[in-house]
């Protein structure tokens, strides 16, 4: 038999030839014993398979291969469908946006008042027999300057103090901060 | 509070779905995840194959939500994705893969063209496992382009022109694949009962 005609047949069993085509076909299958045969085994295959086909389930839990589905989605499609923000979520995310931008302003204005380096202001004495010791409490932000005048005219023996600093106090003449 | 989405219609989960719910997508996945994977497996014969490509098709139709217009079920409509990957997998592989003379025998017939006619119908009178069971090793035996046109005609019910746009080929071709693996399969079901038998 040509492959056209098996074709042709093939067609016929499968309701995809024509009406004008397939009413005379149908009567020659009838009466040719070889193509009978042939459809019959076409048939055969085509009513046996539909339905028993073997029943397959994905090997993994559900909550696995959700995960699995669900971290992709959001990996590869974020912006495509973001979940729908009620309105008052809306004002929630612009108040958010805003503290987060003045919380951000506070932080640096800090970070860059500690990172500065501490001031130390020169000292300078225009006496020579004057002792200068120096003490800075760096968490108190205050420098204590301990002056002793040895001078011989220097009557008494008293320190004079200077701070610098959140006490400050006011200092001996002959001390100056620059 | 969160709904419950397994008390809810497949129409109520698919709208809320495509209002962005990611909750009724998740039910959705559950109720046909097993049948989406069949397909990829009926068509590509290998566990993790029809596991990734099952995967890609959920987000494939999560990504195409709102193209789902209710013309055909969900589930038809998932069908029609997972065959699509499937098919365009395939359609790598053979890329990848030389050219055999059994490939190159697909459309022409190769052995089928001299096999004698089997009658009567070898499945006739088994029990439903049994059955499945056979029909399944003899789908495992075909090639995949005679696999997936018998899956895409008999399981899917899809016409010629329809097989063909989608493996675009033409439908002449469709026509003769189609032929040659029923032969095929005719041939290869009374083989399995022959064997049963002796």
């Amino acid at each position: 038999m040509k492959h056209d005609l098996e074709l042709k047949l093939q067609a016929w069993l499968d309701g995809e030839l024509p009406q004008d085509q397939a009413a005379p076909l149908g009567q020659w299958i009838a009466r040719d014993s070889e193509a009978s045969a042939l459809v019959a085994e076409l048939r055969a295959v085509k009513e046996t398979l539909p339905g028993n086909e073997t029943p397959r389930a994905v090997p993994d839990t559900r909550e696995f291969y959700w995960s699995q589905i669900q971290r992709r989605i959001e990996r590869e499609t974020p912006a495509l469908r973001p979940e729908r923000a009620p309105r008052f979520g809306r004002w929630q995310r612009y108040f958010l946006a805003l503290a987060g931008v003045a919380a951000a302003a506070c932080t640096l204005v800090i970070t860059l008042r500690h990172a500065a380096p501490p001031i130390f202001d020169e000292i300078s004495s225009t006496s020579d027999s004057m002792e200068a010791v120096t003490f800075h409490d760096q968490s108190g932000q205050m420098t204590v300057v301990w002056l002793q005048d040895n001078s011989p005219q220097a009557t008494p023996k008293q320190p004079l103090l200077k701070t610098q600093g959140a006490n400050q106090d006011e200092g001996s003449p002959n001390v100056e901060i620059q | 509070m969160e709904p419950n989405t397994a008390a809810m219609t497949e129409a109520e989960l698919v709208k809320l779905a495509q209002e962005g719910k990611m909750a009724a997508f998740e039910e959705l996945v559950a109720r046909h995840r097993d049948k989406i994977y069949a397909r990829a497996y009926s068509m590509m014969r290998h566990d993790d194959e029809a596991l990734d490509l099952s995967q890609d098709a959920w987000i494939k139709g999560w990504q195409r939500l709102a193209q789902f217009q209710g013309e055909s079920s969900f589930v038809t409509w998932m069908t029609r994705i997972t065959i699509n990957l499937c098919l365009d997998q395939l359609r790598k592989q053979k890329r990848q893969r030389a050219e055999s003379i059994e490939a190159m025998a697909e459309e022409s017939g190769g052995v089928e063209r001299q096999m004698p006619v089997v009658t009567p119908n070898p499945t006739e009178g088994l029990e439903r496992l049994e059955l499945r069971e056979r029909i399944d090793r003899a789908l495992a035996q075909l090639s995949h382009e005679h696999r997936t046109v018998l899956v895409l005609h008999e399981f899917e019910e899809l016409e010629y022109k329809e097989i063909a746009r989608r493996m675009s080929c033409s439908i002449g071709t469709v026509m003769s694949r189609l032929f040659y693996a029923r032969r095929r399969m005719a041939s290869l079901l009374a083989g399995l009962k022959r064997d049963k038998l002796e």
